[in-house]
């Protein structure tokens, strides 16, 4: 007797898929916060906003390019079971551009996969002000990248998830 | 209150992660690797096409076969950019320094924000289904 049924095996790996994908936004939203709007210096008592935005910012880099890893990892081997089982009930559906905004985030966090090494050097090396621009444009690339991977998954797993 | 900002504050370099032929690599792989994707997108060249359903995968490029449910060629179109795009990293560390230096860092997050109205034209089946 199988100890839990197809649907729930995959729905647990979808599950860890978006664990370590929250992990990997808040990080980068906080980094991307923290390189747009850099918390000089504060007088008087902070905010929840400056907190937000005045976080080691050099210290996510490495642990972003893990979980982006482990994220695309586990998107990858959930693909797997979405090619069958989902993307075909909602293409007979007549749901293309949902299905469009898939194929889009495959492309992006592929992307993505091929920008962490310059990110992580570029984070490595953040006191050289030659890298400031790309440094900054790339993390808010990612960061946008990132929210835009979680909702398309969110809204596909609405229109149809594995159980 | 008054309060040391902490947000651009880095580790210290090392070596390895402030060398030239590291900088060169990490900004070639990214520049050669969107470049790669999008070829590889375009022309439809994956370094294998996986078929789920039978759980089978065929090197190269391979059509959906009556009764073996769809093709998937992601997987190969990210591994074929996987295998390229460091190999040209490697390839542009051999260069001379000052070649290497002058590898325009903009191409680096230019490229992928370009990428994107490329993506959505590819996509353009999607948007337009009837």
């Amino acid at each position: 007797m199988d100890l839990i049924s197809v649907p729930t095996w995959w729905t647990i790996w979808m599950l860890f898929h978006l664990i370590v994908s929250v992990g990997l936004l808040g990080a980068l939203t906080h980094q991307a916060v923290a390189v747009m709007m850099p918390v000089r210096k504060v007088a008087g008592p902070v905010g929840f906003v400056t907190r937000f935005r005045a976080v080691p910012a050099p210290g996510y880099a490495f642990a972003v390019c893990i979980m982006w890893v482990i994220t695309f990892i586990l998107g990858s081997y959930i693909y797997i079971k979405y090619r069958t089982y989902i993307r075909i009930p909602i293409e007979q559906a007549g749901y293309w551009k949902t299905q469009g905004f898939f194929d889009f985030k495959e492309h992006v966090a592929s992307i993505g996969l091929v920008l962490l090494p310059a990110y992580w050097f570029f984070w490595k090396n953040a006191q050289d002000p030659e890298y400031d621009t790309a440094r900054k444009v790339l993390t808010v690339f990612l960061c946008v990248a990132c929210w835009f991977l979680f909702i398309v998954g969110h809204v596909l797993n609405n229109t149809r998830g594995f159980a | 209150m008054s309060t040391t900002n902490t947000t651009t504050a880095a580790p210290a370099r090392t070596s390895a992660a402030s060398s030239t032929k590291v900088r060169t690599f990490v900004v070639t792989v990214a520049i050669v690797g969107v470049l790669v994707y999008c070829i590889c997108l375009f022309f439809n060249l994956p370094a294998f096409t996986y078929h789920p359903a039978v759980n089978r995968v065929e090197l190269w490029w391979g059509p959906a076969r009556s009764g073996e449910g769809p093709a998937m060629y992601w997987y190969g179109w990210t591994v074929t950019t996987l295998i390229v795009s460091p190999i040209v990293g490697f390839l542009a560390t051999l260069l001379p320094e000052n070649v290497g230096k002058k590898i325009p860092l903009v191409l680096v997050w230019l490229l992928p924000i370009i990428t994107i109205p490329y993506l959505i034209w590819d996509l353009r089946q999607w948007w337009f289904h009837p």
